[in-house]
């Protein structure tokens, strides 16, 4: 009797043991190692031999809201191997493959073939590069945050009704997050707006002092200024969300594969022209490629449509300055001869001229 | 004869053209003055003409450190959230020379260090007691807020959020712990705050001193503090210099600071190796 009451009092220990390690310890998916114990506080940080400012805060929040939410911090930070670890010096390669196996993949995810993509392309680095244009090089961080998932604001896309019926069957965390992250790619081309795209892609190319020290040339030193000046970067600078923005014309649906235009590969190469502007102009023909899209009227090379433009604008102020004084004059006159200017019964002007 | 029509009459549709004229010229003016003032544009459209108007000294220090700070934005991956700080005028004399960020030298430890100045003022940590005084002097710590002089609370950092298991977000980010000198009852603020008539001359007359005549004046600021600040235990134990109680902090979470785990981290470890359990 004795044996059986304590074998019963130690299954019940036993059980609640493992009660407990099933259920007790609710740990955060990206986190396990829990590495936000110093890094959740904000102002975690210090200013570094170069006199720069690093904050090494991670925010636990924002960062379960954010598309590398699954990833635990070691997939990318590879190098931190012990705990007080020492300063990081080495760059995340985001081309390593984390411990994320995706839906019906066999492999772990990696972004390698986007980077192998990207390595090609004009902001690859390569060997033959000079040091400076090396740097100048953008990472993948350059361009790419940790986006947090946020609704697309395109009012083609009905989010509520066409979530909704994915929640009849799906619970709602995960449906909510697979369907922002195909939403997203609903875009044309880019989770981005053509706005942010622009100004993205502006951070270096509008800089025109970095640009000459990497050789580029006249046409690309005034990209952003005449890309502004055209019908697209207007249209996008009013708010257009389908106007062309740079990744549009420069890049096709895999996004990094950027080339300078006399590369084959380009998308803006005068081969594949017809293939990038049918993308939005359906009939585009031989002519219609013609057409200067980062147009610069300089009166030198196009003196023609300079001086059209010019007489354009001459009319233009001429006409509303012009009017501007003959009212003003017509005024001054009226008002000289004893009229009074007043807002009456219909008219403006009362009295008799004294003329 | 038929009566000559008064200039007034006119038929309906002339007022309502007018009226019509009248608002597209005022709708037109209304979107001109938007877009050169208020629009995301704005600032761009005046960029140039306002730098044509005001000349501005260009300081190659001031555009590397503007330069820094945008490059470290594109290399903090993760999103940094902004926490409110005293404006600059009102934060405590120190931040003249140090910033937020003030300790560099020990690898180990300095990021966590400068973590600290989110809770509290330098003096906090860096007190330094007189010895002659020290019978009669005790250093009692408080809240401390430039812009309230009895702030209540609850303070940012002294409750967690018993649903996320976060800290509870409050009002008041803003006070932090200081330390002040009690003498017969009376408090005294041990903290060098930029209103006092020191460091209001120190301002004043600071561009025009000497180097020695600077540093001679900056121990003056050092009167009450020492290099060294406190070690982790003096805080983060069960009998530390801090009544968390007092000082507003919720049960759970003075344990926690008690009892803290970086701190264990810190002082028993040399180096903590990573087990590969989960990989």
């Amino acid at each position: 009797m004795e044996a059986t009451k304590k074998y019963f009092t130690f299954s019940i220990y036993v059980a609640v043991v493992f009660i407990i390690l099933i259920f007790g310890f609710r740990v955060e998916a990206s986190d396990k190692e829990n590495c936000l114990m110093c890094h959740k506080y904000r102002f975690i940080g210090r200013i570094d031999a170069n006199g720069k400012k690093i904050n090494y805060n991670v925010d636990e929040h924002m960062y379960s809201k954010s598309v590398h939410r699954n990833v635990s911090c070691r997939d990318c930070h590879t190098n931190i191997k012990k705990l007080p670890h020492d300063p990081v010096t080495e760059e995340v390669n985001c081309a390593n493959q984390c411990h994320i196996k995706p839906p019906f993949a066999e492999e772990n995810f990696s972004h390698k073939k986007i980077i192998d993509s990207y390595n090609q392309s004009v902001h690859g680095i390569k060997s033959e590069d000079a040091p400076e244009l090396k740097k100048a090089k953008p990472d993948c961080k350059f361009c790419h945050l940790n986006p947090i998932y946020t609704r697309v604001d395109e009012s083609r896309i009905a989010y509520e009704e066409t979530l909704a019926r994915c929640k009849n069957c799906h619970q709602k965390e995960g449906a909510t997050q697979a369907y922002k992250h195909i939403t997203h790619r609903l875009r044309h081309k880019t989770s981005r707006s053509p706005q942010e795209i622009v100004l993205l892609c502006s951070k270096c190319h509008q800089d025109a002092e970095l640009m000459k020290t990497l050789n580029v040339k006249d046409a690309g030193l005034t990209a952003v200024e005449t890309y502004k000046h055209s019908i697209h970067g207007k249209a996008v600078a009013l708010g257009s969300q389908v106007a062309a923005d740079c990744i549009s014309c420069h890049a096709s649906n895999a996004l990094h594969d950027i080339y300078k235009k006399d590369h084959g590969s380009a998308t803006v190469n005068k081969d594949n022209l017809k293939i990038t502007c049918k993308q939005c102009h359906e009939k585009t023909n031989d002519r219609f490629v013609e057409i200067a899209v980062h147009s610069r009227i300089d009166r030198n090379e196009k003196p023609l449509l300079f001086f059209a433009g010019f007489g354009l604008k001459l009319a233009l102020f001429a006409t509303v300055f012009g009017l501007m004084s003959l009212l003003s004059l017509e005024t001054h006159a009226r008002k000289k001869n004893g009229m009074k200017w007043q807002i009456k019964r219909g008219s403006t002007w009362r009295g008799k001229s004294k003329r | 004869m038929p009566e000559k029509p008064e200039r007034t009459d006119h038929p309906i549709f002339v007022y309502l053209i007018g009226f019509g004229v009248i608002m597209m010229i005022l709708a037109v003016l209304a979107g001109v003055l938007f877009h050169f003032t208020l629009s995301p544009h704005a600032l761009e459209i005046i960029a140039p003409v306002k730098a044509k108007l005001i000349s501005v000294e260009h300081s190659a220090i001031l555009e590397e450190a503007r330069k820094h700070e945008k490059s470290e934005i594109h290399r903090h991956f993760h999103n940094i959230i902004e926490f409110p700080k005293l404006s600059e005028n009102k934060r405590p004399v120190c931040f003249i020379c140090h910033s937020d960020y003030p300790h560099s030298k020990t690898k180990k430890v300095r990021s966590l260090l400068n973590m600290h100045t989110q809770y509290f003022v330098c003096e906090t940590c860096h007190i330094k007691e007189d010895e002659d005084t020290k019978k009669d002097t005790k250093v009692v710590y408080t809240w401390y807020n430039p812009y309230d002089d009895n702030p209540k609370g609850p303070f940012f950092g002294t409750s967690y959020d018993a649903e996320t298991g976060k800290l509870v977000e409050v009002e008041d980010k803003l006070s932090k712990i200081a330390p002040y000198f009690k003498k017969d009852g009376d408090l005294s603020s041990a903290i060098q705050v930029q209103d006092a008539p020191l460091a209001k001359d120190y301002m004043k007359v600071r561009d025009t001193l000497t180097p020695e005549q600077r540093d001679g004046i900056k121990m003056k600021f050092h009167v009450n503090v020492k290099p060294k600040g406190h070690e982790c235990n003096i805080c983060h134990s069960e009998d530390g210099i801090f009544d968390y109680g007092k000082l507003g902090f919720s049960k759970n979470r003075t344990a926690d600071l008690k009892q803290l785990n970086v701190k264990g981290l810190i002082t028993k470890y040399d180096d903590f190796y990573l087990p590969n359990l989960f990989k």
